[in-house]
């Protein structure tokens, strides 16, 4: 294993987010923070779109849905975060496997707005079914108490976030090296050969769904406690937008590229904070130029400059990475006949 | 007399008013290598795009092992025992050919998503037979020193025979080839009857194949099946069908008159 190899970097990265709430002041951990909850996003967005190739764009309300189930069953039924927080992610799993049944059937294009269209819905209700979601203004969640571990909300909220990324991180890594791993990249290189070897078009595709719900719902429920507030900006277009950013910047198809580019993203929208006003535009131009020239992402650079750095399935060696266009590549594969 | 391992009884698709297949019945019997020719157009891939259940047919019925397979999702067909290979190379790009391999034993394999992402010991298990038996199925074509790279960096030819491979490892009772020869080169060619016939031996299986090269379906068929514009128009041993006059007034033509002399 090579010095600067995927496993070392990942240690080190860890050691330096173990630490980080004894060296850094309020704001610097709620980055950090902010960080580990997109990476829960990529991940789970990742394995669906960069691994099974399906082009949605419903995370974002998944992650709403996450968000507002947790803070919700709190303010309005008084339950504790301990348990709204995982019925939050129970109801995002379950609202990803059911907006995968009518989806499961649309390919690239269809899919992608009909997904669209979905999150639009979603929106609408936090924003308009106010009798249940206090309507545009949002609501205030109660702060979560970490009594009796000594750790105040916020280094205790940092740490519970770490957990879930390394446990979430960690079962991600071994599933997409699995035969579920190949059965996503099968149903996205291929749809048509995946079937005639016994992959379940229809089950992969829920299943790819259903994962990345349950991670967006994960993060939502540790976003609203974030924020120990809940409103429908943070999880409108643009937070998909931003997600989608993630995924491309890292590395379509690689886990490892989910850390990186939600990392890279957060860290270059605070930097950017300063010149406000050509924000939104730098951070256009550093998109279209990591599609330019960085098609495989972080992750597909470093496996092409680096050793130890080779993922199972979609390796590359030396050649080109695999082209991370927004566009599934199971388009491709239409049957002749 | 042998039931029949596959038969396609009576079985029309149309598209759009146009019918591509029209009352065909075809019954392979274990063991066999069946050709099945035609020009273009005749409806050879829409004949195996109905045995595989990719389009169901309007009319008629299949049945694999005496049971029909119409209706069935694809994915519950190759579970059966039905494998295919296509005209258009569908290797996963994404994969090295041995994950390629691996994936063809997806449906012979069983640990359930949170066995693999707990990593149990079973799993684990589960993993490295699969790449045991990935690798010997790479063995058996002679490209064991491809097994690390990566789908996308093979040639069209080599692309084509790992399919066949990867269709082999989850062990069908008939395998579909679609236009095999397409991209071989001319060693690779020269020896593709002997894999062909190697796999019906060695292996066991049952096959169907369509294919333009005319020299290997004669050569290395048993029986061959002649469609034209969605009709059987003949079907024999290689010798009968290669003096039919329908057949080669429809297909074969002058060219193969005078290339194979009725002897």
């Amino acid at each position: 294993m090579t010095l600067f190899g995927r496993r070392n970097v990942l240690l080190a990265m860890f050691v330096v987010a173990a630490v980080t709430p004894f060296l850094v002041n309020d704001y610097y951990l709620f980055i950090a923070n902010t960080i580990l909850i997109y990476v829960l996003l990529s991940i789970g967005l990742n394995v669906l779109v960069g691994y099974t190739g399906q082009l949605a764009f419903a995370n974002a309300a998944m992650f709403g849905i996450g968000a507002y189930t947790t803070g919700l069953l709190q303010v309005r039924l008084g339950w504790p975060f301990w348990l709204a927080f995982p019925s939050g992610a129970v109801i995002a799993t379950a609202v990803g496997l059911a907006i995968s049944l009518p989806a499961l059937r649309l390919k690239g294009l269809y899919l992608a707005v009909s997904t669209l269209a979905f999150a639009q819905f979603t929106q609408w209700a936090f924003l308009n079914w106010e009798t249940v979601t206090y309507g545009a203004g949002g609501f205030k969640t109660p702060p979560i108490s970490f009594a009796p571990l000594p750790f105040s909300k916020e280094i205790g909220l940092y740490y519970l976030s770490l957990l879930f990324v390394v446990v979430l991180f960690v079962l991600a890594q071994n599933a997409v090296r699995s035969r579920f791993g190949r059965a996503f990249v099968a149903v996205r290189d291929s749809e048509i050969a995946a079937q005639s070897l016994g992959v379940d078009l229809l089950r992969y595709k829920a299943l790819a769904f259903g994962i990345s719900g349950f991670y967006a719902g994960i993060a939502g429920g540790l976003y609203s406690a974030l924020l120990n507030f809940v409103s429908p900006e943070g999880y409108d277009l643009f937070q998909m937008v931003l997600q989608k950013s993630m995924i491309v910047v890292g590395g379509l198809g690689s886990i490892v590229g989910s850390i990186l580019g939600a990392g890279a993203i957060v860290v270059i929208l605070e930097a950017l904070r300063a010149v406000k006003g050509v924000q939104e535009i730098a951070f256009g131009a550093i998109l279209v130029g990591f599609v330019l020239f960085m098609p495989g992402g972080i992750a597909g650079f470093l496996k092409a400059k680096l050793r130890g750095w080779e993922e199972p399935l979609h390796r590359t060696q030396g050649g080109r990475p695999p082209p991370s266009t927004l566009v599934t590549p199971s388009e491709k594969s239409e049957v002749r006949s | 007399m042998t039931a029949p391992l596959l038969s396609v009884r009576d079985v029309s698709v149309s598209f759009g008013g146009v019918k591509v297949l029209d009352g065909i019945n075809l019954d392979v019997k274990p063991g066999e290598i069946r050709g099945l020719i035609g020009p273009n157009g005749a409806g050879k891939t829409t004949m195996l795009n109905v045995i595989s259940g990719i389009h169901p047919p309007h009319h008629g019925d299949v049945l694999l092992d005496g049971a029909s397979i119409v209706g069935r999702k694809p994915s519950d067909i190759a579970r059966l025992g039905l494998g295919r290979t296509f005209q258009t190379s569908q290797l996963f790009r994404g994969m090295t050919v041995l994950e390629n391999l691996m994936t063809g034993l997806h449906h012979r394999t069983s640990s359930g998503l949170l066995a693999a992402c707990f990593n149990t010991r079973r799993h684990q298990e589960e993993e490295e037979a699969t790449k045991e038996e990935a690798r010997q199925a790479l063995e058996f074509i002679g490209m064991s020193a491809f097994a690390d790279r990566p789908g996308s960096a093979l040639s069209f030819g080599q692309q084509r025979v790992i399919e066949i491979a990867r269709t082999l490892i989850g062990s069908p009772k008939v395998v579909l080839l679609d236009e095999p020869a397409v991209g071989l080169s001319l060693n690779r060619l020269a020896e593709f009857d002997l894999l062909l016939r190697r796999i019906r031996d060695e292996k066991g299986v049952t096959l169907i194949l369509i294919e333009h090269v005319i020299r290997l379906v004669m050569d290395v068929c048993d029986q061959v099946t002649v469609l034209s514009s969605g009709r059987r128009i003949a079907e024999g041993s290689p010798d009968t069908v290669r003096n039919d006059a329908q057949v080669i007034e429809a297909y074969l033509g002058k060219e193969l008159r005078a290339r194979h002399p009725a002897s």
